[in-house]
């Protein structure tokens, strides 16, 4: 009987913390708001995280940082951002911006870069597909 | 008397040569348009978090194995495994964080992937804390077995995590339902050379490890033949009546 809880006691813990992360932390689990889920919130002064794409064009340098739009493809909040952007920040990038929600603008204090999965090198991507050459199907005065 | 254990050389070798193999490489290899050079530490990232997966996969085999044969072999498979995978773990997490303070702008954060990676780092260590908590080689095995069964159920929550969540860390760039998402073929090589190249590391390490646990057992049943003096018996009492 002794040696059945040996068994049982950290069965339980390793079960009940999965249960307790997967379930009643759901929510929380969930790293940040999407643009058409700001949009129907109310306005207040809890702080948040705010996710999507920099719409290209509405980058513009403000004294004390920067103001660009966030999208998701459906909707875009406009955010204002206090405090230098990120090495990575540009049009086009993933970021996640944590700060307030007045209706209208979203305002910003902290900016994290959200790099997608997507990976390739300048020359490959602009279309100087070199390697290939080098493969026994293709040109073969290279290799002579 | 046991067999005797050999000691094998081969694996240090297949270690060095595959780990040159990989890191010229991941040298080699372009530059990201995004990243830049940072791109570099996902060939060492990547395969690391691979090997938690693969080392922590084959501790629940081992423990599966114990528990249904009560072969203490098993158990050797499993104990080395989660000690390698720990320490594979530990690595992704920490080169993880490198990579996260210049991109995405943190050392870092609690969303669904980090939190949960951290907690399998977490559970492991008291995988490795609970196989020292009794000396005896079949109830050491038969507590363990049980968690490393349970401990796996985080191999897929962990993994999939940036699918069934929205998290700040990106889902997967190599298997991927459509085809790896990385472009330029020096690099998608670099990183597939990575994975093997750490995989023959895990092989071997196991093949080292398993050596040394099968010496330990040798050692302990020796200590245990060995005729001893009862603790104590070197002590005499003090003379405290002299003096006086």
């Amino acid at each position: 009987m002794k040696r059945y809880w040996k068994f049982i006691i950290p069965a339980a813990i390793v079960v009940i913390v999965l249960v307790v992360l997967v379930f009643s932390l759901n929510s929380s689990l969930v790293y940040f708001n999407t643009p058409t889920e700001l949009a129907e919130q109310a306005p207040g002064d809890g702080r948040l995280r705010l996710g999507g794409q920099v719409v290209a064009g509405t980058v513009t340098d403000t004294t004390g940082g920067v103001t660009f739009e966030v999208t998701d493809g459906r909707e875009a909040v406009t955010v204002v951002h206090v405090g230098a952007p990120q090495q990575l920040f540009q049009e086009g990038v993933g970021v996640v911006v944590e700060g307030t929600w007045d209706g209208h603008e979203f305002h910003s204090d902290t900016m994290l870069i959200k790099h997608d999965e997507n990976y390739d090198s300048e020359k490959y991507k602009s279309g100087d597909k070199s390697y290939e050459l080098q493969h026994p199907s293709g040109d073969e005065s290279d290799q002579a | 008397m046991q067999a005797q254990t050999r000691n094998r050389q081969w694996p240090w070798v297949a270690i060095g040569l595959s780990l040159a193999v990989a890191f010229t490489l991941s040298m080699v290899s372009p530059a990201d348009s995004v990243q830049g050079d940072l791109v570099r530490i996902m060939y060492v990232h990547v395969p690391a978090a691979w090997l938690a997966y693969l080392a922590f996969f084959v501790t629940f085999v081992g423990s599966v194995g114990y528990l249904t044969t009560k072969d203490l072999r098993w158990d050797r498979i499993a104990a080395a495994s989660a000690e390698i995978g720990v320490y594979f773990t530990g690595l992704a997490i920490a080169l993880g964080m490198i990579w996260a303070k210049p991109t995405w702008g943190v050392w870092w954060t609690w969303d669904a992937r980090l939190t949960l990676t951290a907690i399998m780092f977490f559970v492991y260590l008291g995988y490795l804390a609970l196989r020292r908590t009794t000396d005896d080689p079949v109830i050491r095995a038969g507590r363990s077995s049980v968690l490393g069964v349970l401990g796996a159920l985080q191999i897929p929550l962990v993994h999939f995590s940036v699918v069934w969540w929205r998290t700040l860390h990106q889902p997967p760039s190599l298997v991927r339902p459509d085809g790896p998402a990385i472009q330029d073929p020096l690099m998608l090589t670099a990183l597939i050379v990575g994975v093997l190249a750490f995989t023959i590391v895990y092989g071997s390490l196991m093949v080292k490890r398993i050596e040394l646990i099968k010496l330990d057992d040798q050692k302990a049943a020796i200590e245990q033949s060995i005729e001893r003096p009862v603790a104590g018996e070197a002590v005499t009492v003090p003379d405290l009546g002299a003096s006086s």
